[in-house]
């Protein structure tokens, strides 16, 4: 199904897409709480800061509030107190310099691939139909799936759908992209594939990463720096450098002394979270 | 292959059965499908099958069309705001427990016999379930689509008109479905109450005067029109959004 995933992508494909590279924007969450209605506190004055073209991974057991963070971060949640500011201003969802990509693609059943792409330059209505158009493309064969352009989701598989659901994030050129377990649907094989891709696109157009996984290796694959939050209201546990070299190969990085220490040194952390709730 | 020729015996063995009761009964009774078929030609050569049924289907259509838009503003209404979706949930209930014919003679004492009487128990007929039906549609809209779209820069107008409303297509055709159907039933019932023409009278004066050739034509009219606006329109429209629930 995902036969048409390109082995490489050419310099010049990124050229039709941006001239200049979005860059990366600061992000910040300081000492915020939160707390349901009438249940325990998630968060309590919780700090995470990440630096312009950071990649974050945010790794944590079940039940540490991955997907409740995720909300404050987009905005969807407000914070009962503190501030989450993207380069100093407050988030909102719909703030141009936020990007995101769930855990299920979430693209709309009723467009073609290119109107889903395009969907948020057609919200944002600056640019003529022709120019939205020949945008959504170029970010589309970015991820290689100009062929599919005239397909609905149903017909793309899931590894296929995921990657329009990243197309369609990136066509804005947003300088923060949160990414909520988005390959954790996948099978194995696509799931590696969309990681490489992925570390690939970011190189390139160097934005700031936030992306939240309960997979380790993954976490480690993708990150320069891996946070692991503990269970609720815990907030964060701990943090780890992620010192391996760039760019990283599938299999060769795996293959890494390093990597195998890393992974393990979160395994055992993550361990000791659980046995400790 | 087989299924299918069970399909199409249906409607041969339904007169055959007819056929066969009418044997053993006097025409006056239960005339022979032929007999029917010879009266209808009799109605068309006059005129008269046009007129009634022309009479029946501009009530359909006006009252179908006020239920659309009243179902239209009450669903978004209801599924944009809890507290008016708590409010008109009751009234809602109680209104789709009254049979609609029940409001006949009230409208009928409103508005005088005529058009307007009759179309506005259409309306009643087919609002309500229209109504629940739109509202359901669009809260059944997945909150992800409309997070992903609010993340892509949709403002509250925009949600409306761009995820709302062709999300919620299969449910407004099916809406459309269900008040169209509401609609007719209702019709026919007010018809056969307080009207001088349409499809209803012509089965309710059948019945008057005895002659239940003209019934039975009335009957098989009323039935096939709602069966076939069913199958070639609205069905056709909402096969056309089945493949959106996989994605």
């Amino acid at each position: 199904m995902d036969c048409e995933i390109p082995t490489s992508l050419s310099d010049n494909r990124l050229g039709d897409f941006s001239n200049d590279r979005p860059g990366g924007a600061a992000f910040r969450v300081d000492g915020v709480d939160f707390t349901y209605d009438g249940a325990l506190p998630m968060f309590r004055s919780l700090t995470l800061s990440a630096r312009p073209g950071e990649f974050v991974a945010l790794l944590g057991p079940s039940g540490c509030g991955k997907t409740t963070l995720l909300n404050l971060l987009s905005g969807f949640l407000p914070p009962d107190s503190g501030r989450i500011t993207i380069d100093g201003e407050t988030v909102t969802p719909e703030m141009p310099a936020l990007g995101h990509v769930f855990q299920s693609p979430q693209l709309f059943p009723w467009l073609d691939v290119l109107d889903n792409v395009r969907f948020g330059l057609r919200m944002a209505g600056r640019l003529p139909d022709a120019e939205q158009r020949d945008k959504a493309m170029a970010v589309l064969s970015l991820v290689g799936l100009e062929a599919a352009a005239g397909k609905f989701p149903h017909q793309l598989s899931g590894g296929m759908q995921q990657r329009v659901a990243l197309a369609r994030a990136l066509v804005l050129e947003p300088r923060l992209l949160l990414m909520d377990e988005p390959f954790a649907a996948l099978d194995a094989i696509t799931r590696a594939t969309l990681n490489e891709e992925l570390l690939r696109l970011c190189g390139r157009l160097g934005q700031t990463v936030l992306f939240i996984t309960h997979d380790v290796e993954e976490a480690v694959f993708l990150a320069d720096r891996v946070v692991l939050l503990g269970i609720a209201p815990a907030g964060i546990h701990s943090e780890l450098a992620i010192d391996l070299p760039r760019p990283r190969h599938l299999r060769e990085t795996r293959r890494l002394e390093r990597f195998t220490t890393l992974t393990d040194t979160l395994l055992e952390r993550i361990s000791a979270i659980v046995a400790a709730a | 292959m087989r299924t299918r020729l069970y399909g199409w015996a249906a409607f041969p063995s339904l007169l055959l059965v007819w056929s066969a009761a009418a044997w053993n009964l006097p025409p006056y009774v239960l005339p022979q499908p032929w007999a029917v078929a010879a009266e209808a030609v009799r109605w068309l050569d006059s005129g008269q099958l046009a007129a009634h049924v022309g009479a029946s289907l501009l009530r359909e259509a006006g009252g179908f069309a006020v239920a659309v838009l009243g179902a239209l503003a009450l669903g978004l209404a209801g599924a944009l705001s809890p507290g008016f979706r708590a409010f008109s949930a009751p009234l809602t209930g109680l209104f789709m427990a009254i049979p609609p014919i029940a409001w006949a003679p009230l409208s009928m004492i409103f508005f005088g016999l005529g058009y307007v009487a009759i179309t506005m128990v259409i309306v009643v007929a087919a609002l309500f379930p229209m109504a629940v039906t739109v509202q359901e549609g669009f809260l059944a809209i997945r909150n992800g689509n409309l997070r992903a779209a609010r993340v892509l820069g949709a403002r509250r107008w925009q949600l409306i008109r761009h995820v709302y409303l062709p999300a919620s297509l299969p449910f407004l055709t099916a809406a459309l479905r269900i008040g169209f159907s509401q609609a007719w039933r209702a019709l026919v019932a007010a018809e056969m109450l307080g009207a001088s023409q349409g499809i209803g009278w012509m089965v309710a004066m059948g019945g008057q005067i005895g002659n239940a050739t003209q019934v039975l034509l009335g009957v098989a009219i009323i039935g096939m029109t709602a069966w076939i606006t069913e199958g070639l329109v609205f069905r056709r429209i909402e096969r056309r959004y089945r493949h959106w629930h996989l994605a």
